[in-house]
């Protein structure tokens, strides 16, 4: 197991764009290769030892079997594991912005809290947040029509806005609240929150959506019947009925006012 | 000496057909603007001379200093912010976009804090919409959402919507219905047939539930939606269905309460499905006479109608992250330009606090509270007074804006480019 | 400037490929040229340069695509350089991305297609952004109510001034007429089922707004033909409907040495079946029709898999395609002129209904006797963008390609259409017709398309020699070459060298100034005076494009005096 570990040498304001950062991208080079890879602090482009430490083994090995630690404030640093295949990424800290972007392979392992835009477009692979996430979690980009396709995001704390936007595969579970409009769009995939939601599956066509907590559910939703999952009761709902989706929204707890 | 079918630099209604009359260079009388349009022609305080700020104050000081000082910052600065651009032509805004590539800055506009979530929605959907005088000529029926007119396009309602008169409307409001929706009984909404009260930040369920009538699936919709009852709003979709021409007209009521680019997405969507049975336009009442116009040249030269990221070289877009209060409120900012705009009134607090931080640049004819945050002060000519140039208005439609007095002031134009031709320079000495 | 060497075609000169040299001085071929400057074309293939004669390249429906797709804008995406500014977009690029692109491919001149009057000032400032190539754009008058008016009225001499008019009032090159009637049907949501359907509120027809429409333009004797969208567009049987419009103006003679009428794009109206599901080609059909009648012209609309975005003056042909595929949709009614939309789609080759789109578009072009009636185009963004044109050519030349290609179409594709059958495998000079001279001739612009004496100083350079590879066998060398000019040269300035823009001049715009009697004027000047005071949204002095717009023109005079 090739091992790179890598710590920021001073405190960023500016945001990093660091789609190098990834076990695709390191496997094959050395450490002194690693530092000159290219990175840009705003405007400016700078070769990553201009802005981190970095140290670990030396010799190449598969992109599978290769491992890089980020150590330290990473909130700033954006597109971390950006389109990774293979290998695993953990962050001790917080991480920017489009962290495991289109990945399709590989885990990202992150002890802190995440980004907005984390996932965004994935197709496989899997990312583990210890805090919260930021919005968009799994969802898209700016008008396409699908967002995640396939992989695994659990994120144990709470999500933000838009969460699983345009969802089409792979399975988002979130421990405590969503914001509003999780799994806006759907087209397949599954989410499942912990904790409450605003209007979750508008315009939904398919996939499910599951509430543990208290959701405001739209009129255009239409409630079925009552299941037991897992020793919870869950309200069943169909949506959304303004495009004849398909989706499935469980609620354990549905909120006064909505319907 | 009277001028003609002058166009109004106000709000994005963009009226043409202004009479100024203008004796000894000064404009000394308006005909047919409305208030707000009539005060900004006639003028008021201006900045009288260029400024930069040494130990906290600003001092008069010669257009190529603060040229100098402007060119320094923006050429010094890792991620530099460029915003505004609505208050003026849009020749200005193309240098602003090549300015930006210049120092590999972030270009935004006002849209952001009016309808850039409208765009967003539009990235979404696409938009069915028109020019106004289709509005002017065919619609029998009006919606107003989170829109009110009365106060802020006060002649929209005579010049394009529900009191104007066409070829199909020569009845004007009586031939007409109109339909309020908001959060509170507007002057808009005590002139409707019809107003429904809303709570704020429920219109994506309001618009759904409508979505749902409009279908044929009312039966399935709850009896109150929101607080609204189905009633009202089972009247209101039959009001559409009968429309032969309708539109809706949505102001920042439905782009800046809860559900932000979803609302209009969700409305957007039910003028879709609402063609399926009748003729439905949708537009935005945007707010600055030419915040449309950087939207189209933005994306004619960057291919995005906002909010620009262009560090790298390359455009990126991508609002949420490279917007003006996204950059701010993150404190990622290093200096900032604005250009006929005012921020620091418009912006929310924290944003605010982070331009006190930064280097700030301001080029406008007007002092307003961004002069106090800014270092760098450039007074111009007013567009569409002092200063020619396009403009784009609310629906997309592009008018030549005239030159009426002349106030011997650089223009915006001219400033940007003075400011870019230093940048250039630096970056050849370096 | 001298191109030595190359193996030139230049079939409005009968040049069919000889090796020989060309001369340019001060941006026009000479004789003989003075300067020492010198370009090594030996073993190259060398044409005019390319001429897009009908491409969505520039304004409003443009720029909406632009906006309401930032999914394609990140697609094509280039940084820019010292010279360059930056590229976006794939189906909607931006600009610069357009006039590069173009530019890399040899091409040195593109007409945007459809522009509405009152729209044409936004259509204007984009052209100006376009680098390199010069352009013009075709004026929309099919729905204008000026026109339907002077139709229902018979007074041929009024829509005549105001044609001229109109042109004036948008800087335009030529008449484009869209879906006629049609568009002034959907301001209330409605539409013109053929060419004999009245239109609402106005009572004339469409076949009588085509008819008076020709003879308005003939009278005119406009350099360009009416360009015709036809009704029906996009409909399955909608070829009957091509055809009866065809038959209803055999009648009119043009009044110049050009075609008649223009029908454009005509892929989308060369369908049969009563549905989708029967749904077929008749190429055949229509190309057979066309041997029989040589003046008309057309244009292929070449359909390209993958991403594109559709966007025209027919508005309702929009909706239905929104409502089909679920898909994206704006449209932009325009107030006494004309409507359109623009839905983004993507064409698939396991799709049974694209893949014989795509067969019928080679089709026209394949049995289609005369090059000279039958131009190539994608209809860019609308059969997909133009950046594929080599695809086209590659596939005009080489049956092999044909029918590699047709292996991974769904098998309908060869059932439903006459392509599998058809042997015709294009040559060079056919190739130059379709893309260059073809082209220049059609839209009557007499220093393009060719390198004779006076011709424009635009010259292709491809690094094939049509001596030695055999396009038949070797299309893959023959797409890659045309994909990136070894030279482009515009008005004898190098502009492209080996596939990358070296320089970036600014190109002209095209457009018509025709005159016509003062009486005639003053009535359409009377008319319209009214219709701003009662029905447009702004002021008849601010209406026209001003010249501040058109910094570069290279105006085309015609009219009746």
């Amino acid at each position: 197991m090739k091992k790179v570990i890598i710590k920021p040498l001073r405190e960023f304001w500016v945001p990093v764009e660091a789609e190098r950062i990834s076990p695709d991208i390191f496997a094959p080079l050395s450490i002194e290769e690693i530092r000159r890879l290219e990175v840009w602090e705003g405007n400016r482009k700078v070769t990553l030892s201009d802005l981190f430490m970095i140290s670990g083994d030396d010799e190449p090995a598969p992109p599978g079997d290769n491992e890089i630690v980020l150590s330290g404030d990473f909130s700033r640093v954006k597109r971390i594991g950006e389109k990774m295949t293979s290998g695993t990424i953990v962050i001790k800290g917080d991480v920017g912005m489009h962290a495991g972007n289109g990945m399709s392979g590989g885990e990202i392992l992150i002890d802190g809290n995440a980004g907005d835009w984390l996932g965004r477009e994935m197709q496989g692979g899997k990312i583990t947040v210890s805090g919260d996430a930021g919005e968009y979690v799994g969802a898209g980009y700016r008008g396409e029509s699908c967002g995640m396709r396939g992989g695994e995001i659990l994120v144990e704390g709470s999500a933000g806005d838009y969460l699983g936007e345009h969802l089409c595969g792979g399975t988002i579970t979130v421990g405590g609240d969503a914001g509003d409009f999780p799994g806006i769009g759907n087209r397949g995939g599954a989410i499942v929150i912990g904790g409450n939601a605003h209007l979750p599956g508008a315009e939904m066509a398919s996939g499910t959506i599951t509430v543990r907590g208290r959701a405001r559910v739209l009129p255009s939703f239409q409630r079925l019947e009552t299941v037991e999952i897992d020793g919870i009761r869950f309200d069943k709902f169909l949506g959304d009925l303004v495009d004849d989706g398909k989706g499935e929204l469980f609620a354990a707890s549905v909120e006064d006012g909505g319907r | 000496m009277i001028i003609e079918d002058v166009l109004c630099p106000f709000c994005g209604c963009l009226c043409d057909d202004i009479k100024v009359e203008v004796e000894e260079g000064k404009v000394v009388g308006v005909k047919r603007a409305c208030r707000l349009g009539s005060s900004k022609i006639r003028g008021h305080e201006r900045i009288r001379a260029p400024m930069v700020r040494r130990d906290g104050e600003l001092f008069e000081t010669t257009y190529d200093e603060a040229y100098d000082r402007a060119a320094r910052i923006l050429k010094g600065a890792k991620r530099p912010l460029l915003y505004g651009w609505c208050s003026t032509v849009c020749e200005t805004a193309k240098k602003g976009i090549l300015l930006a590539e210049e120092v590999g800055g972030v270009i935004d506009s006002t849209a952001t804090v009016c309808h850039g979530p409208s765009i967003i929605g539009i990235e979404e959907k696409g938009l069915s919409g028109s020019t106004l005088g289709q509005v002017k000529n065919r619609a029998d029926l009006i919606i107003f959402w989170g829109a009110n007119p009365a106060e802020a396009h006060p002649r929209h309602t005579m010049r394009y919507s529900s009191n104007s008169t066409g070829m199909f409307t020569p009845e004007g409001r009586r031939g007409r219905k109109v339909i309020v929706v908001d959060v509170r009984k507007t002057r808009t909404a005590k002139n409707a047939d019809k107003f429904i009260l809303i709570r704020p930040g429920t219109d994506y369920e309001v618009i759904s539930a409508l979505r749902m009538i409009v279908k044929g699936k009312g039966d399935l919709i709850p009896e109150t939606v929101a607080g609204v009852n189905k009633a009202d709003l089972e009247e209101a979709a039959g009001m559409m269905k009968a429309a032969k021409f309708g539109s809706i007209l949505f102001g920042l009521g439905m782009t800046h309460s809860r559900g932000r680019y979803k609302n209009v997405d969700n409305a957007l969507s039910l003028v879709a499905d609402l063609n399926g049975f009748t003729k439905f336009v949708v537009m935005a009442m945007r707010g600055h006479y030419n915040v449309a116009g950087f939207g189209q040249v933005c994306a004619w030269e960057t291919g995005y109608p906002m909010a620009v990221d262009l560090s790298r070289g390359a455009p990126y877009f991508n609002p949420g992250e490279t917007a003006a209060c996204d950059l701010l409120g993150r404190r990622e900012a290093d200096a900032m330009m604005v250009v006929a705009a005012d921020p620091a009134s418009n912006f929310p607090r924290e944003t605010v606090e982070a331009m006190a931080e930064i280097p700030v640049i301001q080029v406008d004819p007007f002092p307003n509270p961004t002069t106090f945050l800014a270092d760098v002060v450039i007074p111009t000519a007013v567009c569409g007074i002092e200063a020619e140039g396009t403009a784009y208005r609310m629906d997309g439609l592009s008018l030549r804006m005239k030159k009426v007095i002349d106030s011997g002031l650089p223009t915006d134009e001219e400033v940007v480019e003075n400011i870019l031709d230093r940048v250039r320079r630096l970056a050849d000495d370096n | 400037m001298i191109i030595e060497g190359g193996i030139v075609y230049d079939p409005i000169n009968g040049v069919l490929g000889e090796e020989m040299d060309v001369s340019i001085e001060d941006g026009r071929v000479v004789e003989e040229s003075r300067d020492g400057e010198k370009i090594d074309a030996r073993g190259m293939l060398v044409l005019p340069g390319g001429v897009d004669a009908h491409a969505h390249i520039a304004g409003a429906k443009v720029n909406t695509g632009r906006i309401m797709r930032p999914e394609d804008g990140r697609r094509g995406t280039e940084a820019r350089t010292k010279l360059l500014r930056p590229s976006t977009g794939y189906t909607v690029p931006n600009c610069y991305a357009i006039g590069y692109r173009y530019a890399r491919l040899g091409y040195t001149c593109a007409f945007e297609a459809a522009t509405p009057i009152l729209e044409a000032r936004h259509t204007h400032e984009e052209l100006e952004e376009i680098p390199i190539v010069d352009k013009g754009a075709l004026t929309l008058f099919g729905n204008n109510w000026e026109v339907l008016e002077c139709v229902r009225d018979g007074d041929l001499e009024k829509l005549a001034a105001f044609v001229a008019w109109g042109l004036r009032a948008s800087r335009g090159y030529g008449v484009k007429v869209v879906n006629p009637g049609g568009g002034e049907a959907w301001g209330f949501g409605g539409n013109v089922k053929g060419i004999d359907d009245p239109v609402p509120n106005f009572g004339v027809t469409a076949r009588e707004i085509i008819r008076y429409l020709m003879r308005a333009n003939e009278a005119l004797r406009l350099p360009h033909s009416v360009h015709l969208h036809t009704n029906n567009l996009g409909k399955p049987g909608n070829y009957e409907t091509t055809l009866a419009t065809l038959r209803a103006v055999e009648d009119i003679a043009s009044s110049r040495d050009r075609q008649v009428l223009h029908v454009t794009h005509m892929q989308f109206s060369a369908y049969g079946g009563t549905g989708w599901r029967d749904f077929e080609s008749k190429a055949p059909e229509i190309s057979d029709y066309f041997n029989k009648h040589d003046q008309f012209t057309m244009d292929m609309g070449q359909l390209i898999f993958g991403s594109a975005t559709t966007m025209t003056a027919d508005a309702p042909l929009e909706y239905g395609n929104a409502r089909l595929l679920k898909a994206k949709w704006s449209n932009h009614d325009i107030e006494l002129e004309e409507s359109s939309g623009v839905v983004p789609l993507v064409y698939g080759r396991k799709n049974p209904i694209n893949a014989i789109q795509w067969a019928i578009g080679l089709e026209l072009a394949l049995l289609t006797e005369d090059p000279w009636q039958m131009i190539m185009t994608t209809d860019h963004p609308n059969g997909g963008p133009f950046v594929n044109y080599p695809e086209v050519v590659a596939l005009l030349m080489s049956r092999s390609k044909r029918e590699k290609e047709l292996a991974t179409l769904h098998d309908l594709a060869s059932k439903r259409s006459s392509l599998p059958s058809i042997e015709r495998e294009m040559d060079w000079n056919e190739v130059a017709i379709v893309t260059r001279a073809g082209p220049a001739r059609i839209l009557g612009l007499a220093e393009k398309g060719h390198l004779g004496v006076g011709a424009d100083g635009d010259v292709s350079i491809y690094d094939v020699n049509p001596e030695k590879v055999d396009p038949s066998k070797e299309h893959e060398e023959v797409k890659a070459a045309l994909a990136g000019a070894k030279y482009t040269i515009k008005g004898g300035e190098v502009v492209v060298r080996d596939g990358e823009v070296v320089a970036v001049p600014q190109g002209r715009t095209y457009w018509v100034d025709a005159s016509v009697p003062e009486d005639a004027e003053a009535r359409v000047k009377a008319d319209l005076v009214e219709k701003f005071a009662k029905y447009y949204s702004i002021q008849m002095s601010n209406y026209m494009v001003q010249d501040a717009y058109v910094t570069r023109p290279r105006v085309i005079r015609a009219g009746v005096i």
